[in-house]
């Protein structure tokens, strides 16, 4: 029944996969180190310093190399605390109903009322900048629309009979929820993930970028893009270095994400000659 | 005079995540003018990729392997998309199972049968082509969900009759009706072509209801059309096997909602061309040859047959009694 | 009868949504550093403003007491005082509102009139194979490109190469209307593409769905032509997602307009807020994030009343908003 990923979708996640062993080479130096001094200042990419020199002339490949993990890293642990509380309020709206899918939907929905950069801000503002604000950040943006789509998918889920026969049969509720609804919600949250994990890096992304979220010496894409537009003009590589690592990863992330949806509900077409 | 409808040899195949389902396995029909006829079979049995296909509307899914279809002489998978769309509107009308669905929710009867009549090619106003399908005027001033089902079969057949095609194609237009309602919108569509001279094709799975108001029958299976003829000969003196099983079974005594199964086992689903009867695996006088070589025409008094041992006396009776 | 109780079903659901959006923001302001009547005052208030102001809010009341006396003043327009500027927040925003508004504008525009093209073009062209591909890498890049990137990008661009568009100087509309233009049009386009390739996406979506609909094949059947299909049939089955997701895209261009005018450095209630935030002008902080909730609150109402007109069916069998 299953259909194989399709090779756009197969190019994403191998996309993503060497992001992250590109990441993971920072933390031996596997390109040196990011805060070491190693050449002119703001000198272009060459064969010393592939992705050029920053204003201090540290090399940026390290730079963005540090980079990528700290927003990965950010952005994972975000969405893993999301994927955590929406399943776990999802599925016990979706499958109880009644006055707690109530308070759930209710609490969603004036989550949702905030743009995402917006609520971020307002996050940063009460938090102060930094990490910890990225972090909350990403997970209350994401949590709304992951959370109504498992309830959602709890909802059709629980009318199914096996979940019935274990009703009957006298199972208790975490082993139901456990047991038979979780698992067919699975799918759900693992597509709703892939997206949330793009928004969380471009949330990250605004945020240290608008100065509110992970602080310098500490190196994120955000962080990168910030300080190089001080100096865009003379030295356009600290933009479109980080920026173009920034938007490969969303967008492989995004590509991924597709395949997988169109994967759990496949669709037809019709021509209209 | 050549027939209205020809379909040789036509074979259509789907393809979905990889795998390949052979929906028609080289099904052969004629349809003269003015000639109604009924299609039946299981499903699975390829009547509806007939029916599609016959106003070239199949889904995208589907690959047309081998045949011809031709409208009132013009090849239809050869035609221009403009000429695809002169042949629908000036010669076929179609009609579906689920009427409610057939109609666009967002706008009022009155509007869609307009909007069907303002090209020109019907005549008088929405009331009179509603009247044409017993229903009220007001009808026109109702959205689709307003409508009971049998109520929007009607809209969708005024509709699809709006333009007098030649040739009605009804794809088991009542299988969502109740009961008390099918034979209303039946005597509708039927009474309707006569006046307009429309020839109707029924793609049902009665055997007996089809017989009962069509001129000739085609018995479906396995993408084949194994054999047709006059309608009371069909059904009197079936001359195919399958065709036995289905007369003897009774459809009219079924209870509505159980599935037809006159014959022990299932449909095949077919996965390319097939190389003998893909009835054999459930025929009672199945011998060799039936396995792997395709049965031919066989013409049995006014019937064309699918069978090798079409016309052997002794496995006509005892067929029926299976 | 029924729409209008469901209306007013909507109607009483929208007001508690802007209800529950309200306590939080008000106890977020009461968690930020400084405290109430610091983030209304600002740090120089006198001793008697604080008085003034601890008997005006109750400060010495319980909290919910406290939060109705905040709501009243906010629902009566006071949004308290810029500790900057020390002028009334409400002013303030007044002043900025006509760039993020046109800014807004703009870009919702481009939204629609590219957009819902794009995406019936390439539902209808659709096929389950070949180019598909290509049109999903395309569209996926539009809605992958973060503003600050694209912006920054289009910054660098325009103004080391002196390609036409001026960057920054924001010029108002009242002052020179053309050159308001000029100065609007690159940052539009920097908040547009998300925008544009989220509503194509969305209309290819809706339309694909549309397409299998039944009523489809009857006027494919009944020989009508694409065009005509299209236009009579589809575009209005299809519109409901994509008039609500209009909603969401307006509350997403608003988030987005902080960055941008932050990028360009225009004047608006964006780069207003990102400011305040730097400076802990919370009152600015407070007003400007209320402000984006409550329009979006309000879009969402529109957008119901739209897709009642749209769809027949609504009222009637509860068929829901945004699954």
């Amino acid at each position: 029944m299953r259909r194989p990923l399709d090779l756009l979708s197969k190019g994403g996640l191998g996309c993503l996969l060497a992001l992250v062993a590109f990441a993971l080479g920072s933390t031996v130096d596997l390109a040196g180190d990011p805060d070491a001094i190693v050449g002119p200042r703001l000198a272009p990419p060459g064969p010393e310093w592939w992705m050029g020199t920053d204003n201090l002339g540290r090399s940026m490949l390290p730079r963005v190399m540090e980079g990528v993990g700290t927003t990965l890293l950010l952005s994972c642990t975000a969405v893993l605390l999301t994927a955590a509380v929406s399943a776990a309020f999802g599925i016990l709206a979706g499958y109880r109903g009644g006055y707690l899918n109530e308070v759930v939907l209710r609490l969603v929905e004036v989550l949702y009322s905030f743009p995402a950069i917006v609520l971020a801000v307002l996050v940063a503002a009460v938090l102060g900048p930094g990490q910890f604000a990225a972090l909350a950040s990403i997970v209350l943006v994401t949590i709304p629309l992951m959370t109504r789509l498992v309830r959602a998918a709890a909802v059709g889920v629980s009318q199914r009979d096996y979940v019935t026969a274990a009703v009957i049969s006298g199972a208790r509720l975490p082993r139901i929820l456990g047991r038979h609804v979780l698992p067919n919600v699975a799918g759900t949250i693992a597509v709703q993930g892939t997206y949330a994990l793009s928004v969380g890096i471009s949330v990250e992304g605004g945020l240290s970028f608008l100065g509110f979220g992970v602080q310098p010496p500490q190196a994120s894409l955000g962080v990168l893009i910030r300080q190089g537009g001080s100096y865009m003009i003379a030295a356009p590589w600290l933009i479109i270095g980080p920026g173009t690592v920034l938007v490969v990863a969303i967008l492989a992330i995004n590509v991924f994400g597709d395949g997988l949806r169109d994967r759990l509900e496949p669709r037809e077409t019709r021509s209209l000659t | 005079m050549s027939p209205l409808l020809v379909v040789d040899r036509l074979a259509v195949d789907y393809r979905a995540n990889g795998r390949t389902v052979r929906a028609l396995d080289g099904a052969d029909l004629e349809v003269a003018a003015g000639e109604t006829v009924g299609i039946v079979g299981e499903s699975g049995s390829g009547k509806s990729t007939l029916g599609a296909a016959i106003g070239r509307l199949l889904p995208r899914t589907a690959r047309v392997d081998g045949g011809v279809i031709r409208v009132a002489g013009e090849s239809l998978f050869e035609l221009a998309p403009a000429d695809l769309r002169r042949v629908r509107r000036e010669r076929l009308g179609f009609v579906f199972q689920d009427p409610i669905a057939s109609l666009d929710p967002t706008m009022r009867v009155g509007r869609q049968l307009t909007l069907v009549l303002g090209r020109g090619t019907g005549s008088g106003d929405v009331a009179a082509h509603l009247d044409r399908v017993k229903l009220d005027a007001r009808t026109a001033r109702s959205y689709p969900h307003e409508l009971s089902g049998g109520m929007a079969q009607r809209v969708a057949i005024a509709m699809a009759m709006a333009g007098e095609p030649e040739l009605l194609v009804a794809d088991e237009p009542t299988a969502a009706l109740d009961s008390q309602v099918r034979e209303e919108v039946l005597d509708v569509v039927f009474s309707l072509a006569a006046t307009t001279g429309t020839g109707i094709i029924w793609l049902s799975h009665d055997l007996a209801a089809v017989a009962r108001r069509c001129s000739r029958v085609a018995v479906m299976y396995g993408g084949r059309v194994v054999e047709q003829g006059p309608a009371a000969e069909v059904l009197g003196r079936p001359a195919h096997p399958y065709t036995a099983a289905l007369a003897g079974s009774a459809p009219a005594t079924a209870a509505r909602g159980t599935r037809l199964e006159p014959v022990p086992g299932r449909p095949p689903m077919l996965t390319g061309p097939s190389d003998g009867c893909s009835f054999a695996p459930r025929c009672a006088f199945v011998i060799d040859r039936c396995a792997h070589e395709r049965p031919p025409a066989v013409r049995v008094g006014d019937q064309d047959v699918l069978c090798h041992r079409a016309g052997e006396p002794a496995t006509i009776g005892q067929g029926a009694t299976t | 009868m029924r729409l209008a109780l469901w209306w007013s079903g909507r109607a009483l659901s929208s007001a508690a949504t802007l209800l529950g959006v309200s306590i939080l923001i008000f106890a977020a302001v009461r968690m930020m550093p400084g405290g109430f009547a610091e983030t209304i005052l600002g740090p120089f208030a006198t001793p008697e403003q604080k008085a003034e102001l601890a008997a005006r809010y109750g400060l010495d009341q319980p909290v919910f007491m406290q939060y109705w006396h905040w709501l009243t003043a906010v629902a009566g327009g006071d949004l308290g005082t810029s500790m900057i500027s020390r002028e009334p927040v409400s002013l303030e925003l007044l002043a900025r509102l006509p760039v993020t508004a046109e800014l807004t504008i703009l870009s919702v525009a481009a939204a629609i009139l590219l957009g819902v093209p794009l995406g019936v073009l390439t539902a209808v062209r659709a096929r389950p194979d070949g180019g598909a591909a290509v049109g999903r890498l395309l569209s996926g890049l539009g809605v992958s490109v973060p503003e600050f990137v694209l912006g920054s990008l289009a910054v660098f661009l325009f103004s080391r190469y002196a390609l036409g568009l001026s960057v920054g100087g924001y010029v108002p509309v009242t002052v020179d209307p053309a050159a308001n233009l000029r100065s609007m049009v690159l940052p539009a386009a920097v908040l547009s593409i998300f925008a544009i390739s989220a509503t194509a996406r969305t209309t290819r979506d809706a339309v694909l769905g549309v397409l299998v609909e039944p009523y489809v094949t009857a006027a494919v059947a009944r020989g009508e032509s694409p065009w005509f299909i299209i236009t009579r049939h589809i575009l209005r089955n299809a519109a409901a997602p994509v008039v609500t997701l209009t909603a969401t895209i307006t509350a997403y261009l608003l988030g987005g307009a902080l960055v941008v005018e932050y990028v360009f450095n225009l004047p608006g209630i964006g780069s207003y807020v990102v400011q305040a935030v730097g400076r802990r002008d919370y009152a600015v902080v407070q007003a400007g994030v209320l402000l984006a909730a409550a329009v979006f609150i309000v879009m969402n109402v529109l957008v119901d009343l739209m897709v009642g007109t749209l769809d027949p069916r609504l009222g009637v069998t509860a068929k829901g908003r945004r699954a």
